[in-house]
C-alpha cells in the first residue's frame, strides 16, 4: 500500500506541472497573438526576426513586423526578405482584420492553407519568391477585398482556380514562374491581366478559348 | 482416552500408520495438483518443471513478438531485448536460475511449494510490439502488471481479464489503440488502473462500476475516449483518484460521482462535458484537487462546493459558467489555487474570499465580474498571484493590498478600476509583475516603488489617468524588463529620473506631459529594443550615447521639442527597424550614416527643420516600407537611389520641402508603393513615363510644383482628384480639368481619330494661308507697276 501512495503522489505532481502550463497559456486570451505564435513555432528564423514575438504579452501589437489598428487588431504582417523557412499555418486565417500579408522572398515550403479564406479584410497577399508547393486554394475567391495577389516564383502546381475571376477588386495577379497547368481564365476580373502575369509556367496552356473544347488531360 | 492393550493396541497403531500414510498421500496429491501453475524459485524439481515451463514459454513467446523500439532489425534486436530471458540448458540442468529474469518477480514461498510470478514490471524498456501474443491465462497469480513508458501498440486483448488476481495494471504512456475492453471490469481485485497517455478510443464501459476495489482510475490523455462518464461510476466506492482529462467525453457529469466520498483527486479537464457541476459534489469532503477546466460546463457554481473544506486546488477555467461566484467558496479554508478564468461569471467577488488565507494563486480573468475588489483581500497573506484582468471591476485597489507581502504578480488589466493605486504597493518586496493598464486609475504612481527591493520586472500602467511625476525611486528598479506608462497625464522632469536598466527591453512613456531631456543612461541599457517617448514635452538634443544601445530596433521620439542634429552615432544602431523623429525641431542635415540602417522598415523624419540634400546612401535601406521626409527644408534633387527602395509600400512622402530638379525615373521600380506624395516642392520637368510601372499606386499628390507635361499611364493618376495636380506649370492629359496634350510625343497618346482631324485642319489652314499669300503677292505686284508709270522720277530721289 506504501507503493500505491508513492504512485499517487507522483501522479499528482505530474498533474500539478501540467496544470501550471495549461494555466499559463490560458491567461493569454488573445486569438490573434496565438495565431501568430503558431506561425512562429512553425518557422525557422535564423535571422531572429521574430524575437520580439512574445506570447505572454496581452496582444501582438508591440511585436515587430506586426502592425495593429486602434483596436489592437492586426492589420499588417511584414516579413518579406526575412530568411524564414518552414511552413505556413492554418491559424493565419484567424486574422480577420489583416490587410497586408507580406511573406515574400523567404524559403517557405508546403502549401498555401485553404484557411486563408478567413482573411476577410485582405488587400495584399504576397508570397512571391518562396518554395511553396501544392495548388492555389480556390477558397481564396472569398477574399473580396483582395487587390494584389503575388504568388510568382514558387513551385505551385494544379490549375488556376476559375473562382478567382470573381475577385472584383483584383488589380494585380502574378503567378508567373510556377508549375501551373490547365488554361488561364479570361473572364471576370481576369480580362485585364496580360500574359506577363502567367508566364514561365511550362504546363500552362494559354488563355481559355471561349466556346472551344478544352482537353483537361494531364493537369492535376 | 482409554489406553488400548493387546489386540486393540496393534489395531490402533496400524490405524495411526494408515492415517499418516493417508495424510502423506493427500498432501502429495494436493501439492502435485496445485503445482501445475507454480514455478519454483529454486532449482525446479521434475514435478514442477512442466508448470513453470508454461509460464516461461508464454513469456518467451511474447518476447519473440517484440522488438526494441527504434531497432527494426528483428534478429539483432532479439539479442538486445530482455537478454536475461533465456531458457535453461537443454539437458535440464539448472545452470542458471530462470526466475532471475529481468522484470519478473515471484513471491517467496518454500521451494517445495514452489513460487508464483506475482509481478511483471517492464516499465521504460523500449519495448515495441503488441499484447496479442501474450498468453494471460498462464499467469493466474499475477498481482501487478506494469508496462508503462514503452512503445507497445495494438489493441488491449480482452483476455487480459484472465489475470484474475490482478491488483495493479499500469499501461501508461504507450501507443495502445482501440477501446477499453469490457472484460477488464471483471478484475474485481483491481485497485490501480492506469491506461493514460495512449490512443485509446471508444466509450468507457458501463461495467467499470463493478470494480469496487478500484482506488485509482486514469484514462487521461488518450484524446479519443468518448461517450459520457457512466453513471455506474458511482459504484467505485473506494475510488481516490479519477483522471479522465484530455479526451472527448460528452454529456453531463453524473451526480453519482458525489457518492465517491473517498475521492481525493477529480480531474476531467479538457473534454466536451456539458451541463452543470452536480450539487452532490458537496459530499466529496476529502477532495483535494478538482479540475474541470476546458469543457463546456454551464450554469452556476453550486454553493455546495463550499463544503469541500479539504480542497487545495479548484480549476474551472475556460467553461461557460454563469451566475455569481458563491460566497460559500470563502469556506474552502485549505484552498491554495482558485482558477475561474474564461467563464461568464457575473456579480461581485465575494468578500468571504478574504477567509481563504491559504490561497496562493487566484485567477478569475475574462469574466463579467463587477463591483470592487474586497478589502478583505488584505488577509490573503499567502497570495502570490492575483489575476483579475478583463472584467468589469470598479472601485479602487484596497489599501490592505499593502499586507500582501508574498505577492509576485498582480494583473488587473482591462477593467474599470479607479482611484489612486495605494502607495503601500511599494512595500511589496517580492512584486515582479504589476499590470494596471486600461483602467481609470488616477492619482500618483506608487512613489516609493523599488525602494525596498528591486524585484519589479514588468510594469504596465498604460491608458489610465495617472498624474504627477515618475517616481524618483525608479532608479532602483534595476531588474526592470518592460515598463509601459503611455497614455496618461504624467508630468515632471525625466532628465534624472531614470537609472541604468541592464535587462530593460521595452519602455514606453508616450502621450504624457513629461518634460526635460533624454537621459544618456539609455545608451547603457544594452538590451533595449524599444524606446518610445512620442507625444511629450521633451526638449534638448538626442544624446549621441543612444548609439551605444545597439540592440535598439524601435526608437520613437516623435512630437516633442527636440532640437539639434540627428547624431551621427545613431548610425551604429544597425538593428533599427523603426525610427520616428517626426514633429520636433531637429535641424542640420541627415547624416550619410542613415545608410547603415540596413534593416530599417519605417523612417519618419517629417515636420522638422532638417535641411541640405537627402543623402544618396538612403538608397541602401532596401527594407524600407515607409519613408516620410515631408515638411522639412530639404533641397537639391531627389536622389535617384530612392528608386532602389523596392520594398517601399505604405508611403513615400517628400512633400513640403524645397526639392528641385526632376522626379527620378527610377521611381518606376517602386512597384509595391501604394501612396506617393511629392506636393509642395519645386520639382520641374515632367512626370517620368516609368510611373506606368508603379502598379500598386493608389493615391498620388504632385500639386504645388513646377511640373508639366503628360500624366503617365497609371490608374492612380486617372482616378486622382483635381487637387492632386493643381498649381503646376502645365500638366496635360486625358484627365478632367486638364488640357489634352498637343506636343508630338503626346500625339501617340491621342486616339487616331482626332489625329486625322488635326492633320486635316492643319492642311486646310496651310492651303488657305498659301492661297492668301499668293493672292496678296500677285495683287501688290500689279499695284506697284501701276504706281511707277504715274509718278515723277524726282520724287523717287531722296
Amino acid at each position: 500500500m506504501a507503493g500505491l501512495a508513492v504512485q499517487i503522489r507522483t501522479l499528482l505532481l505530474l498533474m500539478f506541472l501540467t496544470s501550471t502550463s495549461f494555466t499559463l497559456t490560458l491567461t493569454n486570451a488573445n486569438v490573434e497573438g496565438d495565431a501568430l505564435y503558431a506561425l512562429r513555432r512553425a518557422l525557422k528564423d535564423p535571422g531572429n526576426v521574430l524575437q520580439s514575438w512574445d506570447p505572454t504579452l496581452v496582444n501582438p501589437c508591440t511585436w515587430f513586423h506586426v502592425t495593429c489598428d486602434s483596436q489592437n487588431r492586426v492589420t499588417r504582417l511584414d516579413l518579406g526578405n526575412a530568411k524564414l523557412s518552414g511552413k505556413l499555418v492554418p491559424e493565419l486565417g484567424r486574422l480577420e482584420r489583416l490587410q497586408y500579408l507580406e511573406l515574400y522572398r523567404n524559403n517557405l515550403v508546403g502549401s498555401i492553407p485553404k484557411e486563408l479564406e478567413g482573411l476577410k479584410s485582405l488587400v495584399s497577399l504576397d508570397f512571391h519568391h518562396n518554395n511553396l508547393t501544392g495548388s492555389i486554394p480556390s477558397s481564396l475567391f472569398s477574399l473580396s477585398n483582395l487587390r494584389f495577389l503575388r504568388l510568382n516564383r514558387n513551385r505551385l502546381t494544379g490549375r488556376i482556380p476559375r473562382q478567382l475571376t470573381r475577385l472584383r477588386n483584383l488589380k494585380i495577379i502574378d503567378v508567373s514562374n510556377n508549375d501551373l497547368c490547365g488554361t488561364i481564365p479570361t473572364s471576370g476580373s481576369f480580362y485585364k491581366f496580360s500574359e506577363k502575369s502567367f508566364e514561365n509556367n511550362p504546363r500552362l496552356k494559354g488563355p481559355e478559348l471561349m466556346g472551344s473544347v478544352s482537353y483537361e488531360l494531364g493537369c492535376d | 482416552m482409554f489406553a488400548p492393550f493387546g489386540k486393540e493396541k496393534i489395531l490402533c497403531q496400524l490405524l495411526l500408520f494408515f492415517l499418516v500414510l493417508l495424510i502423506l498421500l493427500a498432501t502429495s496429491i494436493a501439492s502435485s495438483s496445485s503445482s501445475s501453475f507454480r514455478v519454483s524459485n529454486t532449482a525446479p524439481s521434475p514435478s514442477n518443471y512442466a508448470f513453470q515451463q508454461e509460464a516461461m514459454e508464454a513469456l518467451l513467446e511474447w518476447k519473440a513478438s517484440l522488438y526494441r523500439h527504434n531497432n527494426r532489425d528483428h534478429n539483432n534486436s532479439q539479442l538486445l531485448l530482455l537478454p536475461s530471458w533465456t531458457v535453461m540448458a537443454a539437458n535440464g540442468s539448472n545452470s542458471s536460475n530462470p526466475w532471475k529474469w529481468e522484470g519478473i518477480t515471484c513471491n517467496d514461498e518454500a521451494a517445495a511449494a514452489g513460487g508464483v510470478i506475482t509481478i511483471i514490471n517492464l516499465s521504460s524498456m523500449d519495448l515495441q510490439g503488441t499484447l496479442h501474443d501474450f498468453n494471460f491465462s498462464s499467469f493466474p497469480d499475477l498481482l501487478r502488471l506494469d508496462l508503462q513508458n514503452n512503445s507497445l501498440f495494438g489493441t488491449l486483448p480482452p483476455t487480459i481479464a484472465n489475470l484474475s488476481q490482478l491488483i495493479y495494471l499500469n499501461l501508461y504512456k504507450n501507443n495502445f489503440t482501440g477501446s477499453v475492453p469490457v472484460s477488464l471490469a471483471t478484475l474485481n481485485k483491481l485497485t490501480f488502473l492506469h491506461l493514460g497517455t495512449n490512443q485509446l478510443s471508444g466509450p468507457i464501459p458501463l461495467e467499470i462500476g463493478n470494480l469496487s476495489s478500484l482506488t485509482v482510475l486514469d484514462l487521461s490523455f488518450n484524446f479519443l475516449i468518448n461517450g459520457s462518464i457512466p453513471t455506474t461510476i458511482g459504484g467505485l466506492k473506494n475510488l481516490v483518484g479519477m483522471y479522465i482529462s484530455s479526451n472527448q467525453m460528452v454529456g453531463s457529469i453524473p451526480m453519482e460521482i458525489g457518492n465517491l466520498t473517498k475521492m481525493n483527486s477529480l480531474m476531467v479537464s479538457d473534454n466536451l462535458l456539458t451541463g452543470s457541476i452536480p450539487i452532490s459534489f458537496g459530499n466529496l469532503s476529502k477532495l483535494n484537487f478538482m479540475y474541470f477546466y476546458s469543457n463546456s460546463l454551464s450554469s452556476s457554481i453550486p454553493l455546495e462546493i463550499g463544503n469541500l473544506t479539504n480542497l487545495y486546488d479548484l480549476q474551472l477555467m475556460n467553461n461557460y459558467l454563469t451566475g455569481s461566484i458563491p460566497q460559500e467558496i470563502g469556506n474552502l479554508r485549505s484552498l491554495t489555487r482558485l482558477y475561474l478564468s474564461k467563464n461568464s461569471l457575473s456579480g461581485s467577488i465575494p468578500a468571504s474570499f478574504g477567509n481563504l488565507t491559504n490561497l496562493q494563486s487566484l485567477q478569475s480573468s475574462d469574466n463579467l465580474l463587477t463591483g470592487s475588489i474586497p478589502a478583505s483581500f488584505g488577509n490573503l497573506t499567502n497570495l502570490q498571484m492575483l489575476q483579475l484582468s478583463d472584467n468589469l471591476l470598479t472601485g479602487s485597489i484596497p489599501a490592505s493590498f499593502g499586507n500582501l507581502t508574498n505577492l509576485v504578480r498582480i494583473n488587473l488589466l482591462q477593467n474599470q478600476l479607479s482611484g489612486q493605486v495605494p502607495q503601500e504597493i511599494s512595500n511589496l518586496s517580492k512584486l515582479q509583475d504589476l499590470q494596471l493598464a486600461n483602467n481609470h486609475f488616477n492619482g500618483y504612481l506608487p512613489q516609493h516603488i523599488c525602494i525596498n527591493s528591486a524585484s519589479l520586472i514588468f510594469f504596465s500602467g498604460s491608458n489610465n489617468h495617472f498624474i504627477g511625476p515618475i517616481p524618483k525611486s525608479m532608479r532602483n528598479c534595476t531588474n526592470l524588463m518592460r515598463f509601459r506608462i503611455d497614455k496618461n497625464h504624467l508630468t515632471g522632469n525625466i532628465s534624472e529620473v531614470f537609472g541604468v536598466y541592464p535587462n530593460l527591453t521595452f519602455i514606453d512613456l508616450s502621450y504624457n506631459q513629461l518634460y526635460g531631456e533624454i537621459s544618456r543612461n539609455w545608451g547603457k541599457c544594452l538590451q533595449l529594443t524599444n524606446l518610445k517617448m512620442t507625444g511629450n514635452k521633451i526638449s534638448g538634443r538626442i544624446p549621441p550615447e543612444l548609439g551605444d544601445s545597439t540592440q535598439l530596433q524601435g526608437l520613437e521620439l516623435s512630437s516633442n521639442f527636440l532640437v539639434g542634429q540627428v547624431p551621427r552615432e545613431m548610425g551604429k544602431l544597425s538593428s533599427l527597424l523603426i525610427l520616428k523623429l517626426n514633429d520636433n525641431q531637429l535641424s542640420g542635415t541627415v547624416p550619410e550614416d542613415v545608410g547603415l540602417f540596413s534593416k530599417i522598415e519605417r523612417l519618419d523624419l517629417s515636420m522638422n527643420n532638417l535641411r541640405g540634400s537627402v543623402p544618396k546612401q538612403l538608397g541602401k535601406c532596401t527594407y524600407l516600407l515607409y519613408l516620410n521626409l515631408s515638411n522639412n527644408r530639404f533641397n537639391g534633387s531627389i536622389p535617384v537611389e530612392i528608386g532602389n527602395l523596392v520594398s517601399l509600400q505604405i508611403l513615400l512622402d517628400l512633400s513640403g520641402n524645397l526639392f528641385t530638379g526632376e522626379i527620378p525615373p527610377q521611381f518606376g521600380s517602386l512597384n509595391k508603393l501604394t501612396n506617393l506624395n511629392l506636393s509642395h516642392n519645386n520639382l520641374s520637368g515632367s512626370i517620368p513615363s516609368t510611373f506606368s510601372e508603379m502598379l500598386s499606386l493608389v493615391t498620388i499628390d504632385v500639386s504645388y510644383n513646377e511640373l508639366e507635361g503628360p500624366l503617365p499611364d497609371n490608374r492612380a493618376f486617372r482616378n486622382a482628384p483635381m487637387e492632386s495636380f493643381i498649381h503646376n506649370k502645365g500638366f496635360c492629359g486625358n484627365v478632367t480639368g486638364l488640357q489634352p496634350c498637343i506636343s508630338p510625343s503626346t500625339k501617340k497618346q491621342t486616339p487616331k481619330h482626332s489625329h486625322k482631324v488635326v492633320i486635316l485642319i492643319i492642311s486646310i489652314l496651310a492651303i488657305l494661308l498659301f492661297l492668301l499669300f499668293a493672292f496678296f503677292g500677285i495683287f501688290s505686284f500689279f499695284r506697284r507697276r501701276m504706281r511707277c508709270i504715274v509718278e515723277d522720277p524726282i520724287a523717287n530721289q531722296q
